[in-house]
């Protein structure tokens, strides 16, 4: 299925797995990917529960010059391979949608229980969450929940429409990102749909092995797409880098679903962004009182997207930004993984380098186009994370671009 | 998306090209599948591999040979920038284009050499080496160092050479990995306390009769700070001689020259594979990537610096050799068992495989008819066996700046 | 010149598995032996052929003794050599261009001689092996397997070696010590060296495959072989998990072997002149015949990369009654040149398959003790297990690394070792602080591993540690290893020129396989593998080699 044949034994891959810098029970990407995968052909017996440490950042991917699927081969291989079935604790972390239904019905509650050490400490002995993790706080009102109350009406004044895939973050964790990207796009002229049925992305599932549920999903998602496509001739956009990579690439590679009909209308906000003021389409109307330090970390699934180039570029744009682009180094929470017990020093050692450079750099704000980045980067600096459409939503000076584009059509 | 140019490789050559331009002030876009073969530097670039002065070794080259289309002045003029786009992205070279130094490999045999960074041994004449005896001293557990080969080869050239093996403690825990062990992962954990321990265990190891003291090279990952540290914190006669496998010197460079042309402001993209190109007749507009599907990239000129057959720049199928992006015209276009010789160590016709090109800013021929604003540069090139002639980093970075000061001209 | 240990029972000259077998099996009945081998073990037809254990169905229909002499032996060895030995299953398939009227004769063929052959389902032989060409219209399942020859051989000379048999591999037999009409010895010479030696012994027994012929003209008499060529391709992994055989009349390409963790397509064949077998190379046309008919096998065998290309030679050995070579001896052939030629102290063992190496090894010991008026000792060799294939099936052997023991039941290498070595794994060390890394990523072979073969495997170079432990045979074929474990072999050895000599000539023999299929993947391999070789460590071409 996947052609780890491909593979030369050049070792570049090992040179950027941030995983093997710090963890050696983790065999590498080379031993977990193409040399493994050769021997479990042999014996089902050469497989390694080792190849659990592996994030999934695709770094190996990246670097590898001979096109080698590395990280799909170790994923498929842990999904395939992986003897024991997934553990409670690893099928509360998936279900990232079911759990924040519930949990934001009831946010103050969990919000303050999830603070707690006592709590902390219970979660910690019984189900192997890293004591030294707050999981990320729910809001008490679901996007969804004010979308349809407050916004969905108000849309229908724009003549061109586009879907909003809001994942599982924006819904339970951070509306305000949504309503961020609402303001946006209708202050270029463009309301905001939603899924006719949006279900999670599935990567915290496929992460976990719930690979099951995760094509159920999937299949849900894909064909909302569909429709979406067709009824607004616009792709679908979301604002998180994991999501959209999840649904363009790990469906078909991972999870075995075809979507080549609709991969190239699965969006990042960003780039659909950038593309309609590249082409004179929109124009933006920036607030003169902007006066901001940026710095940019690249999520590793945005580098492997190849798409940095959207956000940098966009904010560049912004007058009064003044823009860092970090190295590119993972920043160890990859999902789930940085939450589970056994992960936590590594996922804190991993990204140590990029602690480091940003305290050297104090930046007013963070840019990054992903969640569980923000999570990490949160916990582990004073530093506080937005997406980059919340900058933009705070950078642009909305009404003026709202009048603006109004004027353009 | 639009550029002034668009070089499709990001090895060595690409990122020459794209930093010369850059330093000018063209918007410029690299392309790269993967990571480029920078990464089995030896520490040293070669120009051409021969005792003495390399430029007048050039003049018996073949006509088709890319430094004799550049012509020795030429050669001798990029030649000469090469230290200062090395030097300005933080890279230190000795060395000169008048004339060869020699570098130490890894299983002790000396080879002519034109640059090799600040901290490797090099000496101007393996017959006449300054210092009398060395110490090599190997990490415990890496296989990729043979102290005991440089040693014997040290000990053929007169220098009285003895070795010992060492550790620090961050670097014996690497060890409970059977396989990761490698150079680049030993450099990732030696910093701050790690590089200060292993300094202590090099000045134990070492005897002050030790005229010179030699280490793998696994110290500077991202840049040079790690490597100067252990040198400075040792406080005597140390340099570091090339292992097998991934480099540490080369994916340093490779970083830093990639760092240089960001900072630059061009715009490097990783893991991303040009699918196709647009034509308008013999003129390229633009070109289609993995990731960039729809958004092509449209730039007034196009570099091609994709590589030989290891990184796929030409690929062989049982009956063929081709480019496989655009289809141009190459040198050998079928694959035929006249290509190889039976003995590795002879010359290996195959290896001269490459893109031919016309005039003197290498323009790509396709159907025979160049393209005009698709260059070509390194080792994708026609015409040279860059491994025998030792000559691959020379073609990579001169090539690329004969094409840049065209383009530079060219507005 | 020097002599050896001034008397042997029996002198036998030839390192192959014939000769590995005959000299455990006269060393197990007491004799004292000497086995003189030219080049390494298994360098000739031994190390190059399927690795294919026979059901004997292929000769069903042909040559119904060598069936029952493969069905006999293939029960033998997987009890006696377990650790050499996986029992794939085979499958003799029928494609719609070949006549399905011959599974019937095929299968009555192989119930009479013994060999279990059942038709089944093209659905049931896709479900069994996914590989095989799903436009398949008929199957008949039969006991093939694999049996890897390098080990086989080793563990032979293992218990040779046990019960008193010297072994001198790297020399060359030279010449004959004659005392009128009967051969007294010996005359050896070192084939590194160059320094001459003597043995001498009551009988020699040439077991030398096709260099038989030749050493059969130096003792004076006339063994009528013919060489025939046999090219194989070698995949970078393993497409089938059971044996693919072609159900028509034994051809070209016919067969497809899953071997540890590669799979090979095989043969052709041709005759080909002595002056070539020394210096035997796969041609394009071959290389093209033999992906052409074993992507009918297995079409996915179109996209699977090719790691190498190689050949052997098989001996052919006329009827003694019919020099011209157009009749061949099928089966054994055990000659006692005493009652044929009239000269005393030669016996000649040829003929045979891989096979049947150990009954051909018995017939040889039966004909040596007779020769030499030994009674009472009797052939053991189908009864005893070979040094690694004691113990249980599947119990686990090696120590562990327990601290490693939550990830994992065994590690990858101590499994790969045990695979490789079976019982006899339990020599290699783990726990040593060096001794776990990996020198070979591919086929998983550690310090601890190549330690043990260069002290107990007789290992004096890379070629011999490839063809004991699998180092150099992966994807990569040795560039990332092979300096690696000229590193060991110099600290075990102190000779640091011979060292890059021998590196030098191992990578270049890797070569030689490559080239002929260097395209596609193995096109960038090889191009990197003379980057690093020739490039970074600057190795040059050692011109002193002529060890195989």
């Amino acid at each position: 299925m996947h052609n780890f044949e491909n593979c030369t034994k050049c070792t570049v891959c090992t040179v950027y797995c941030p995983v093997s810098a710090v963890n050696p029970s983790y065999p590498g990407p080379k031993q977990a990917g193409p040399d493994g995968e050769r021997l479990r052909l042999k014996k089902p017996r050469y497989f390694n529960e080792a190849l659990k440490y592996c994030l999934n950042c695709k770094r190996c991917e990246l670097a590898c010059p001979s096109n080698v699927p590395i990280a799909d081969i170790i994923q498929s291989a842990r999904i395939r391979y992986t003897r024991s079935a997934p553990s409670l604790r690893d099928r509360m972390l998936a279900e990232t949608d079911v759990v924040g239904r519930l949990a934001t019905a009831v946010a103050p509650v969990v919000n303050t229980a999830l603070r707690s050490p006592a709590i902390k400490a219970v979660l910690g002995a019984t189900a192997g969450i890293a004591p030294q993790r707050t999981m990320p706080a729910y809001a008490r009102e679901r996007f969804t929940t004010w979308f349809r109350r407050n916004a969905e009406e108000s849309q229908k004044q724009y003549p061109r429409q586009v879907t909003f895939f809001h994942g599982c973050y924006v819904n339970y964790n951070n509306p305000d990102l949504g309503r961020d990207l609402v303001a946006v796009f209708n202050a270029f002229g463009i309301g905001i749909r939603l899924m006719a049925d949006e279900k999670c992305c599935g990567i915290a599932k496929i992460a976990n092995r719930l690979t099951a549920r995760a094509s159920r999903d999937a299949l849900i998602n894909l064909e909302s797409i569909r429709c979406a496509v067709a009824e607004t001739g616009n792709p679908v956009v979301a604002t998180g880098s994991t999501c959209t990579y999840t649904m363009r690439d790990e469906y078909p590679h991972l999870l075995g679903l075809d979507n080549a009909d609709v991969r190239d209308n699965i969006t990042l906000a960003v780039k659909f962004l950038y593309s309609l003021i590249e082409s004179g389409e929109v124009t933006p109307v920036w607030r003169d009182d902007v006066s901001m330090r940026l710095a940019y970390h690249v999520p590793c699934h945005m580098q492997k997207l190849g798409w940095t180039y959207y956000t940098t570029s966009l904010m560049r744009m912004i007058p009064g930004v003044e823009l860092t682009v970090l190295d590119a180094d993972c920043c160890g929470m990859a999902g789930t993984y940085g939450f589970k017990k056994e992960n936590y020093r590594y996922s804190s050692e991993i990204g140590r380098p990029l602690f480091d450079k940003l305290a050297d750099l104090s930046p007013d704000m963070v840019v990054s186009d992903c969640e569980t980045c923000k999570w990490q980067i949160e916990m582990s600096t004073p530093f506080k994370v937005e997406n980059p459409v919340t900058i933009l939503a705070r950078t642009l000076d909305l009404e003026k671009t709202a009048a603006r584009n109004r004027k353009n059509h | 998306m639009k550029f002034d140019t668009v070089i499709i490789g990001g090895g060595l050559s690409g990122l020459t090209a794209g930093i010369s331009l850059a330093e000018a002030g063209r918007k410029v876009a690299i392309v790269s599948t993967g990571q480029s073969a920078m990464h089995f530097s030896s520490g040293s670039l070669e120009l051409l591999s021969c005792p003495g002065n390399p430029i007048e070794a050039m003049a018996k080259l073949p006509s088709d040979h890319p430094y004799s289309r550049l012509g020795a002045d030429r050669a001798a003029r990029f030649a000469a920038e090469v230290p200062g786009i090395f030097a300005r992205a933080g890279i230190k070279t000795a060395g000169t284009h008048e004339a060869n130094h020699y570098r130490l490999t890894p299983v002790g045999m000396f080879k002519p050499a034109w640059l090799t960074l600040e901290d490797y041994i090099t000496v101007e004449n393996p017959a006449d080496i300054p210092w009398r005896s060395a110490c090599v001293i190997n990490l415990h557990g890496f296989l990729d160092f043979y102290p005991d080969f440089i040693a014997a080869g040290l000990n053929r050239a007169g220098v009285s050479t003895r070795t010992v093996a060492i550790s620090a403690p961050a670097i014996e825990r690497r060890r409970e990995s059977t396989t990761e062990m490698r150079a680049t992962n030993i450099a990732r954990v030696l910093h701050g306390d790690t590089a200060k321990e292993l300094a202590r265990a090099i000045r134990n190891a070492a005897s002050p009769d030790d005229e010179m003291i030699l280490l793998p090279a696994v110290a500077g990952f991202r840049d040079f700070e790690a490597s100067r540290m252990l040198k400075a914190e040792v406080g005597r006669p140390m340099a570091y001689v090339a292992t097998m496998g991934t480099s540490v010197p080369g994916v340093r460079a490779q970083l830093m020259l990639e760092r240089r042309f960001t900072a630059l402001g061009g715009t490097y993209l990783p893991g991303d594979t040009v699918v196709r190109g647009h034509f308008d007749g013999t003129r390229l507009k633009a070109v289609e990537t993995a990731n960039f599907r729809s958004d092509l990239l449209h730039a007034r000129d196009f570099i091609l610096t994709s590589g030989s057959f290891f990184s796929r720049g030409l690929v062989a199928t049982p009956e063929r050799v081709e480019e496989p992006v655009f289809g141009l015209d190459v040198s050998t276009p079928v694959r035929s068992p006249e290509l190889f010789n039976k003995d590795l160590f002879s010359p290996q016709p195959f290896m001269k495989s490459g893109i031919l090109t016309q005039g003197s800013d290498f323009k790509a021929m396709r159907d025979g008819l160049p393209i005009e604003n698709l260059h070509v540069c390194g080792s994708a090139l026609a015409g040279a066996d860059a491994l025998k002639e030792g000559s691959g980093a020379g073609i990579a970075t001169l090539t690329a700046l004969a094409v840049s000061e065209k383009l530079k001209n060219n507005n | 010149m020097s002599t050896l240990k001034t008397e042997y029972d029996v002198i036998i000259v030839g390192g192959g598995a014939t000769g590995a077998g005959t000299a455990r099996d006269c060393a197990l009945r007491g004799l004292r032996v000497l086995l003189i081998e030219r080049f390494d073990l298994t360098a000739g037809a031994t190390g190059r052929n399927h690795g294919l254990l026979h059901s004997g169905a292929r000769y069903a229909v042909t040559d119904r003794e060598s069936a029952t002499e493969c069905i006999r032996e293939n029960m033998t060895l997987r009890r006696i050599a377990r650790h050499c030995v996986e029992d794939t299953g085979g499958l003799f398939i029928t494609l719609p261009e070949d006549d399905l009227n011959y599974q019937n004769t095929f299968i009555d063929a192989c119930l009479a001689a013994g060999i279990s052959a059942k038709e089944i389902s093209p659905d049931e032989a896709r479900r069994i092996e996914p590989a095989v060409n799903p436009s398949l219209i008929g199957a008949v399942k039969v006991p093939d397997g694999a049996i890897d020859p390098f080990r086989l051989t080793t563990a032979n000379i293992i218990d040779a070696t046990r019960h008193g048999a010297e072994i001198l591999t790297y020399h060359e037999v030279t010449g004959f010590i004659r005392s009128g009409s009967a051969i007294k010895g010996v005359e050896i010479r070192n084939s590194r060296s160059g320094a001459m030696s003597k043995a001498f012994g009551n009988l020699v027994i040439n077991a030398a495959g096709i260099w038989g012929h030749l050493l059969a003209k130096k003792a004076g008499v006339e063994v009528n072989m013919f060489p025939a060529k046999g090219s194989l391709l070698i995949f970078g992994h393993r497409v089938n998990n059971t044996v693919i055989n072609r159900c028509r009349k034994p051809a070209n390409a016919d067969i497809l072997v899953p071997g540890d963790t590669i799979c090979l397509i095989g043969t052709t064949s041709d005759r080909v002149p002595f002056s070539e077998i020394d210096n035997m190379e796969v041609t394009p046309e071959e290389v093209a015949v033999l992906i052409g008919e074993g992507q009918k096998l297995a079409p996915s065998l179109a996209t699977t990369r090719i790691l190498r290309a190689y050949s052997g030679v098989r001996p052919l050995v006329a009827d003694d009654n019919d020099p011209s070579g157009r009749s061949i001896s099928r089966g054994i052939v055990c000659l006692d040149h005493s009652t044929r030629d009239g000269l005393d102290g030669l016996i000649t063992i040829t003929g045979g398959k891989l096979m049947t190496y150990r009954l051909m090894a018995e017939m040889a010991s039966d004909m040596a003790c007779r020769k030499l008026g030994i009674e009472g000792k009797s052939c053991v060799t189908a009864e005893q297990p070979l040094p690694g294939s004691n113990g249980k099936p599947d119990e686990p052997t090696a120590t562990g690394r327990f601290h490693r023991k939550h990830i994992i039941d065994l590690p990858t290498e101590q499994l790969a070792a045990e695979s490789r070595h079976g019982d006899m794994a339990r020599s290699i060390e783990w726990t040593g602080s060096d001794s776990g890394a990996l020198v070979c990523e591919c086929e998983q072979v550690s310090v601890g591993e190549v330690d043990f073969a260069i002290n107990k495997l007789h290992v004096h170079n890379l070629i011999n540690l490839r063809r004991r432990t699998r180092l150099g045979m992966g994807t990569c074929q040795g560039h990332l290893c092979a300096c690696r474990a000229a590193g060991l072999l110099e600290k075990a050895d102190k000779c640091t020129s011979d060292a890059l000599d021998d590196l030098s000539s191992f990578i270049n023999e890797r070569w030689k396989g490559m080239y002929p299929v260097a395209w596609g993947d193995t096109m960038s391999e090889i191009q990197m593998m003379a980057w690093m070789y020739e490039g970074v460590a600057g190795l040059t071409p050692d011109l002193t080699s002529e060890q195989q």
